[in-house]
């Protein structure tokens, strides 16, 4: 009975050391798709039905787990308005208002289908859990659930490619299950530093029919920054950061 | 309601071009950025993300606005007693702020520039100030030093801000506007750190009132300072904050902001001034002043819902105000001096109160106890960029209050439309019911550049 009781542990060993493991693929994700501090410039491009569109360029800066902060470089109407991220709180900074206010998640800066928790995005790491895993010929599908309730969607199913591991399909969903957006991930590029990874984000929504959004990356690098770059204080100065 | 004195017919004739300028740049922005808007193809340019040393922008905006106006009102009588315009009343404003900035290694200059003309009743007017005009340097990312014309934008309240010492009253109607500066020297020095306290920073400021410098911030001859400390504890933005000199009386305060949910923020200032001094008229024009402590605060909070609507909900202590029954006392004497001006022709006692509305009594908000409430819907409908809110500003001592409906829509890039509405409600008396207007309806053309 005692060998019988050790052959089945060692089995139940060996199948866990063997299997797949959903969490350490989402980690794999998070450092395919940016290093862990970095600096880099999106173009955000909202597209209407009938193909009018409206064009939002964003240089962002990030440190660490819960660290973002941005500041619109176009257009005009835009300029100067900066954001920051501390874990779940946020800022936006109008030069002509004056001082930072606080938003939240799920507001949207811009308009459109991307919110504030899409543009000052953090690790998907450290907002959501594994709690499902399905393995695909050419692609993981992951199941995550949020680690609190204050991350803007409650779940994600995420389409991961088995051979560069980078996302290639995400569905943010309600906790009730009602999808709220879909993220494609599209246009496989060499960044440099080791990053090859999809340079173009299209995003619909049911909640918005006919409309798109776009998130096109470009100069994406590693940086560090001080930790005081990422205050109330200094949020009028972020672009100065550009080098 | 800006009033303008009368131009002569050689500054009109500047003004026109002038009109003519903005109408074109207006008109220009508009055609360039409908055929940007209708663009097929997207695509991300380096040159999209180099950085110049230099930097132009600003905007160009026009305002017309329809004024339906209240004869009988206090307010309006202290205004026009002498003359009689037609109602509605037309007032055309014009803006062009230009913005230019430039950036050397750890140094930046910037200098904002805004022209308004207006055209009123009383013709053409116009007025160019430098908003901001300053030189910082930043010789690390914990230090920025500034000097020159700039704002400091203290406090965390949407409509009023009773903490900021150093800066000049938002307007509630339009808290949104930029304003003008004051000439400061002063620096940010910035701590990170881990832990439940995450930021401090420490912000000193000098102010002069002096050689024509800040002439509108108090007594001349003085060099005041102000400083603000700034903490991030326990997720809760605090600052504290201290104005001492001779140009106003001393004043210390604090504020809060924090997000107890994803959606839902709350904040709050308090702010206590030491020996200030306030005038008071009584119904028969006796003017007399006294000095108190006055204590200012305001709490509020912003709400959005699941469904893209947000709730600002604040409410106003004005330590410095006038209580509901020294309003009446005053708008009492407006009456009776206004009376005595067409009875007997005897307008000092009026020109006295039209004085009177230039300072204290003519504020945006004199009285004591406000409630300011705003409902803004983003994109109903499903329709872009568009946003219709509803505002109300309750006077919570006599009950009378404003109520403005607008339609924002800002769908062509760089191009805002917004449409505003403005109604006054308010029993003879009250402040909203003596002001003089009933309300306004304007449209505001705003292109950026």
């Amino acid at each position: 009975m005692g060998k019988l009781l050790w052959i089945l542990m060692s089995l139940a060993w060996a199948a866990g050391a063997y299997a797949v493991d959903g969490a350490e693929i989402l980690q794999k994700v998070d450092r395919n798709l940016a290093p862990a501090s970095y600096e880099l410039y999106r173009k955000l491009i909202n597209i209407e039905p009938n193909g009018a569109k409206k064009e939002y360029v964003l240089y962002t800066v990030k440190k660490g787990k819960e660290m973002v902060a941005g500041v619109f470089l176009s257009p005009a109407s835009e300029k100067g308005r900066s954001t920051l991220r501390l874990g779940e709180n946020m800022w936006l900074y109008i030069p002509n208002v004056g001082k930072p206010v606080r938003i939240t998640s799920l507001q949207s800066v811009i308009g459109g289908v991307f919110n504030n928790a899409d543009i000052m995005q953090l690790d998907y790491s450290d907002e959501y859990d594994v709690v499902g895993l399905e393995e695909l010929d050419k692609e993981y599908v992951l199941d995550l659930k949020a680690k609190t309730r204050t991350v803007a969607y409650d779940r994600l199913k995420m389409w991961v490619d088995r051979e560069r591991v980078v996302p290639t399909r995400i569905e943010c969903k309600t906790e009730a299950d009602m999808l709220i957006k879909t993220l494609y991930f599209k246009d496989i590029q060499d960044f440099g530093g080791g990053f090859v990874r999809p340079a173009v984000i299209e995003t619909d929504s049911p909640l918005y029919k006919g409309y798109k959004s776009v998130m096109i990356f470009a100069k994406l690098k590693l940086r560090e920054f001080p930790d005081e770059v990422f205050t109330l204080t200094y949020m009028p100065h972020i672009e100065s950061l550009r080098q | 309601m800006p009033i303008s004195p009368g131009t002569p017919s050689s500054r009109s004739l500047l003004s026109r071009r002038g009109l003519a300028l903005l109408a074109g740049v207006l008109a220009l922005g508009l055609f360039t950025a409908a055929l940007a808007a209708r663009a097929e193809e997207y695509s991300f340019e380096p040159s999209e993300t180099e950085k110049k040393p230099y930097r132009f922008g600003g905007y160009a905006e026009m305002r017309p606005i329809l004024f339906d106006l209240d004869r009988g009102a206090a307010l309006y009588k202290a205004r026009f007693y002498d003359r009689r315009v037609s109602d509605p009343l037309s007032q055309q404003s014009f803006t062009l702020q230009l913005d230019a900035g430039f950036e050397w290694n750890a140094w930046k200059a910037f200098a904002r520039i805004q022209n308004l003309l207006d055209h009123t009743y009383d013709g053409w007017s116009e007025d160019t100030k430098p908003y901001e005009a300053y030189l910082a340097a930043k010789p690390s990312p914990s230090l920025a030093v500034t000097a020159g014309k700039f704002t400091a934008k203290w406090g965390k309240g949407y409509a009023w801000n009773p903490v900021a010492f150093v800066d000049r009253p938002k307007d509630p109607d339009d808290p949104e506007l930029n304003l003008e500066g004051f000439y400061m020297a002063g620096f940010d020095f910035i701590k990170s750190m881990d832990g439940p306290l995450r930021t401090v920073s420490f912000s000193p400021l000098l102010l002069p009132v002096d050689h024509g410098l800040n002439r509108d911030f108090g007594e001349s001859g003085h060099i005041n300072v102000a400083a603000k400390v700034y903490v991030l504890l326990y997720d809760t933005d605090i600052d504290v904050m201290v104005l001492k000199g001779d140009s106003r009386p001393d004043r210390f305060g604090f504020d809060f902001s924090r997000n107890i949910a994803t959606n839902l923020e709350i904040h709050g200032e308090s702010a206590w001034i030491d020996d200030v001094r306030l005038k008071k008229v009584n119904a028969a024009g006796a003017v007399s002043e006294s000095e108190i402590d006055a204590w200012s605060g305001l709490v509020g909070l912003r709400y959005l819902s699941r469904i893209d609507t947000t709730y600002i909900l604040e409410y106003y202590r004005n330590g410095t105000g006038y209580s509901g029954s020294e309003a009446r006392e005053f708008f009492t004497f407006v009456d009776r001096a206004y009376d005595a001006y067409v009875t007997a022709g005897n307008a000092a006692p009026i020109r006295k109160a039209a004085n009177l509305t230039q300072g204290a009594y003519g504020r945006s908000n004199p009285l004591r106890d406000y409630l300011y409430f705003r409902v803004s819907q983003k994109e109903p409908f499903d329709i872009l960029y568009f946003t219709p809110a509803v505002t109300t500003i309750l006077n919570l001592d006599d009950r009378s209050f404003s109520l403005s409906p607008e339609l924002l829509y800002t769908r062509i890039t760089n191009l805002e439309l917004r449409l505003k509405g403005v109604l006054l409600h308010g029993g003879r008396g009250s402040e909203y019911g003596e002001k003089p207007t009933d309300g306004r309806l304007e449209l505001r053309l705003r292109y950026s550049f």
